[in-house]
């Protein structure tokens, strides 16, 4: 029986195959083995693309971090997920290359017909089914969950209104959100003008915001600290700078929180007068004050955030400044007019007053 | 005039009925659920069970409208799940055996993707 012949490098026109055939020529040394220094070129940029690829897998948003005890589901299902595709992936590119490369055998035809039988039909029908499945089993474990405490989320263009359930009557934020660490929290999810999604990959979700709608949400953070939000789904111009912070603490922290959230602001001084005199308070509230806009951001607590902007700078009196003056400039799109004719001195109490706002 | 059988002896119909009739199962499971979830549930605490009963119905009679093609197939279309021999004759007969393997090879597929359809009723209780 004589081996089988094999098209020429001219006939391989299918890049995949000439792929394949690198690897295989290279040991036979058929027309497609690698030649010169070009091979080991290659393999030096493998440990690059790794580092660019790994530098995904850490911060604020590594969904891989065990935060919260619905990313840590999925996460359950993605080890198995990926060592199973790739092993399957692997055990066919082998046949594919064995089969190109071997010699053709006789009698093969109920061979063929088993692999047909067994690895197109019931392999397949087997695998899906099964992770069919345990996608479900996956998805009744992160869908809303009765929850002790609830948290609403507005989403707004571009940054999300918060509203606590205080033990006295509603606490109202924005673009940042403190959760009790091990304890679940239901999130109703609400937007008044296009569809939003929220996503805190680091302790779970992802939920759409649809106009009309309440959608729902739980989460079990695990894990303190200050983790990333953002917007996943486009909602115009600045969609990718609606971010927010969700930050985790021991419970009882978080109780006393909550209760010094729910309380008016504590600021005074002249920044107050600058404040109502430049309407600013036609579009945002400070709690105690005559400030009661409900267009932007509560300010009430504004300078205890960690972020200004819905998570795109920190809060610090330079950043809050050009806030002020150029907020198209930080953020293009953005539903804040501009101040840049304010004089420096009124600026500077402004600042000084929203600062103190803790 | 006496019309002819829609599904008979050499009509290629055959082929495209098992997909319709997942395709009929797939809508009709997607209307009942959302439909009874978006009126009765609307705050999502009520229960599944009549949505979860009337899918397992209409599974069984999609499943049963499956099996029933799949008899014709075998039986009157003379086609088998498994062919031995090439078909390739440009023959009456051929084209029958022909379109009864093809559409047998179509029903197990679709008893598949019916049972796929109704898998989530099995799973959840609630609308969410
Ligand atoms: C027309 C309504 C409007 C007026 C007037 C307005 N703002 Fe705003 N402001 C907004 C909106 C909307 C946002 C949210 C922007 C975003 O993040 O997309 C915002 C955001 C802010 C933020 C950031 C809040 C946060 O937590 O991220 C600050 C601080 C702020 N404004 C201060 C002011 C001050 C000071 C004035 C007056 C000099 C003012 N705003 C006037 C609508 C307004
Ligand atoms: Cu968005």
């Amino acid at each position: 029986m004589s081996r089988r012949t094999f098209p020429q490098r001219e006939e391989r026109h299918d890049d995949t195959l000439a792929f394949i055939c690198r690897f295989t020529d290279r040991r036979t040394g058929g027309p497609y083995a690698p030649r010169g220094r070009h091979a080991i070129f290659r393999l030096k940029l493998a440990p690059l693309s790794a580092t660019l690829l790994l530098a995904g897998c850490s911060g604020p948003h590594n969904w891989l971090s065990g935060a919260g005890r619905e990313a840590m589901r999925i996460e359950a299902l993605f080890w198995p997920l990926l060592i199973g595709a790739g092993l399957i992936w692997t055990a066919v590119m082998t046949l594919a290359v064995v089969a190109y490369r071997t010699a053709e055998k006789g009698g093969t035809e109920r061979q063929v017909r088993a692999y047909v039988v067994w690895g197109g039909v019931v392999f397949p029908a087997v695998v899906l089914t099964g992770l069919l499945a345990t996608g479900l089993l996956t998805l009744r474990g992160i869908a809303a969950q009765p929850a002790a405490h609830t948290v609403a989320v507005d989403g707004e263009q571009w940054w999300w209104r918060v509203r606590y359930e205080g033990p006295e009557g509603p606490v109202v934020s924005a673009n940042e959100i403190r959760l009790p660490r091990g304890e679940t929290v239901r999130f109703e999810l609400t937007s008044d003008d296009v569809i939003h999604s929220f996503w805190a990959p680091a302790i779970g979700g992802k939920m759409d915001l649809i106009p009309g709608r309440t959608t729902q949400l739980t989460l079990t953070p695990e894990k303190t600290g200050s983790w990333g939000g953002i917007c996943a789904e486009f909602c115009g111009s600045a969609h990718a700078q609606m971010l927010f912070r969700l930050v985790v603490m021991e419970p009882e922290a978080y109780a006393r929180w909550l209760a010094d959230e729910a309380r008016p602001a504590q600021a005074t001084g002249p920044g107050l007068e600058v404040f109502l005199d430049e309407g600013c308070g036609a579009c945002h509230s400070i709690r105690g004050t005559k400030a009661q806009g409900p267009v932007g951001p509560d300010l009430t607590h504004f300078a205890g955030r960690e972020t200004l902007g819905a998570g795109i700078r920190p809060v610090s009196r330079t950043a809050l400044r050009n806030w002020i003056r150029y907020p198209e400039a930080i953020k293009p799109g953005v539903r804040m007019p501009g101040y840049p004719d304010m004089p420096d001195a009124r600026l500077d109490r402004l600042v000084d007053y929203l600062m103190a706002l803790k | 005039m006496r019309y002819p059988r829609l599904i008979d002896d050499r009509s290629i119909w055959i082929m495209v009925a098992p997909s319709v009739i997942w395709a009929a199962h797939f809508l009709l499971c997607y209307w009942i659920a959302a439909i009874w979830c978006a009126k009765e549930a609307a705050d999502g605490s009520a229960p599944l069970q009549p949505v979860t009963w009337t899918v397992a119905g209409v599974t069984l009679v999609a499943l049963g409208l499956i099996w029933a093609l799949a008899r014709h197939a075998w039986g009157r279309y003379g086609g088998s799940l498994f062919i031995t021999r090439t078909i390739a004759d440009d023959r009456a007969q051929e084209r029958k055996h022909f379109l009864g393997h093809v559409a047998l090879l179509l029903c197990a597929l679709h008893t598949l993707a019916v049972i796929f359809t109704a898998l989530p009723v099995l799973v959840f209780d609630r609308c969410w």
